[in-house]
């Protein structure tokens, strides 16, 4: 066991947990934030995606004692009080959203992509969001929501599969 | 829940290669994790001490000396090369490589020196290093050794790499600066995926360096080639220096074919 204190959403949390305990279940388990979502546990899928550091992980492969000192965002962090972000606000009017699992790892990576190309192409879309998988949408809605969320206008079903 | 291990963070050199030293085939590195924490997971390795070198004081980074060239420390990510500029500018084949390794999220973890370390066929960092000629520099409380990274592979994830050592910088030598090049990489979908082959083409001064993941039990390097050779001439030299396999990604046959076609087109479109 090794005590940590990490910083969540801007809140300080100390706690002690197993060395072998990863991030994503720290997060959901001891600190009860449910919105970061184990889809495969390997890496792949992206449905855990957190910020660590200011930059996008898989909190699936992250170790909990490594977070020790760090700060972490999770999708708790994204609407600030009780209104939802730029990025919730075009998921929602897109239907960029189904069973919802994906949905937080897709708009943190959608933060993340907007942060450092803030007017990105559909090919930039496609490669920044290339680790989050959706099972649902077939990801026309999501990028349509995230052009939209970074002010380029796009009209539903223009998009075709790539 | 992962199997039970301990974890240590050495903030220094000398405390992480005592730690290596002492542990050996007990412990395991932890860099960007995004091998190990699956491995782990999965069963395959069972470390009782898991190091995490990301602590280690001039861990991360990407330098550049003009004397010395371009350097990597163990904690570097992939990403760290993508957002350098140099290596944009000056080492476009790593940077083509790097883009092509995983997805975001993954490169923003996984490490260059991991890549290579796991010593996977299909390592997308290797072809790059080796078309560039990079080296690996191996630290161990026995003291430093240098290696370049076309005797570092040794088999299928196998390196010279010995238990008590950790490869501690690489460094990209300054006189491999301008090297222009290209990486195609086949995969089974568009999105991230391993490699099914990966083809690097290198060019400077007239020399011609190929580069072969995925296609042999370790990366492979071709050099000796130059401008006045054919394109026929290069794809013989490239076939005769790979020994590809039959697996659940593809056939044998099929790894050939398209290590010749991905020659041939680089070899067009770095003309």
């Amino acid at each position: 066991m090794s005590k940590i204190t990490v910083t969540v959403n801007g809140k300080v949390y100390t706690r002690e947990v197993a060395d072998q305990q990863n991030l994503l279940h720290f997060l959901r388990e001891d600190l009860g934030l449910t919105g970061t979502k184990e889809g495969c546990g390997a890496g792949e899928c992206g449905a855990c995606t957190v910020f660590f550091d200011g930059r996008t992980v898989n909190a699936c492969m992250v170790l909990a004692v490594e977070a020790d000192g760090r700060s972490v965002e999770t999708i708790e962090g994204e609407a600030q009080d009780g209104k939802l972000s730029v990025i919730q606000e075009a998921f929602h009017r897109h239907h960029a959203v189904q069973c919802g699992f994906c949905t937080s790892g897709m708009i943190l990576s959608t933060r993340e992509l907007l942060h450092s190309n803030p007017q990105p192409s559909v090919e930039d879309i496609q490669d920044g969001l290339e680790g989050n998988f959706c099972r649902c949408t077939g990801y026309q809605q999501i990028i349509e929501a995230v052009l939209d969320a970074s002010g380029q206008s796009v009209k539903k079903g223009e998009l075709k599969h790539a | 829940m992962l199997q039970e291990f301990r974890y240590a963070a050495p903030k220094s050199r000398s405390q992480l290669l005592e730690l290596v030293a002492e542990y050996g085939a007990r412990a395991k590195v932890l860099a960007g994790g995004t091998d190990l924490l699956v491995n782990i997971r999965s069963g395959m390795v069972k470390p009782e001490l898991v190091i995490d070198l990301k602590r280690v004081e001039g861990a991360t980074g990407v330098h550049w000396a003009p004397s010395v060239g371009l350097t990597l420390g163990p904690a570097t990510t992939i990403n760290d090369l993508l957002r350098d500029s140099r290596v944009r500018q000056d080492f476009p084949l790593l940077a083509v490589c790097a883009h092509d390794l995983a997805s975001y999220q993954i490169r923003n973890r996984a490490t260059v020196i991991g890549n290579v370390v796991n010593a996977s066929p299909c390592s997308d960092m290797a072809p790059a290093l080796l078309c560039l000629g990079a080296r690996a520099e191996l630290s161990s409380v026995r003291g430093t050794r240098t290696v370049s990274f076309s005797e570092f592979f040794t088999g299928v994830k196998k390196t010279v790499l010995a238990v008590d050592e950790v490869v501690e910088r690489i460094v990209i030598p300054a006189a491999s600066a301008g090297t222009r090049g290209e990486y195609k990489k086949l995969k089974r979908i568009t999105g991230h995926d391993l490699g099914i082959v990966g083809v690097a083409v290198a060019r400077k001064d007239g020399a011609l360096q190929v580069g072969v993941s995925s296609a042999a039990p370790v990366p492979v390097l071709v050099t000796g080639l130059s401008d006045k050779n054919t394109v026929d001439e290069v794809v013989a030299a490239v076939l005769a220096a790979v020994s590809p396999i039959s697996d659940i990604r593809c056939t044998k046959e099929y790894r050939l074919f398209m290590v010749e076609t991905f020659v041939r087109r680089l070899w067009e479109e770095t003309k």
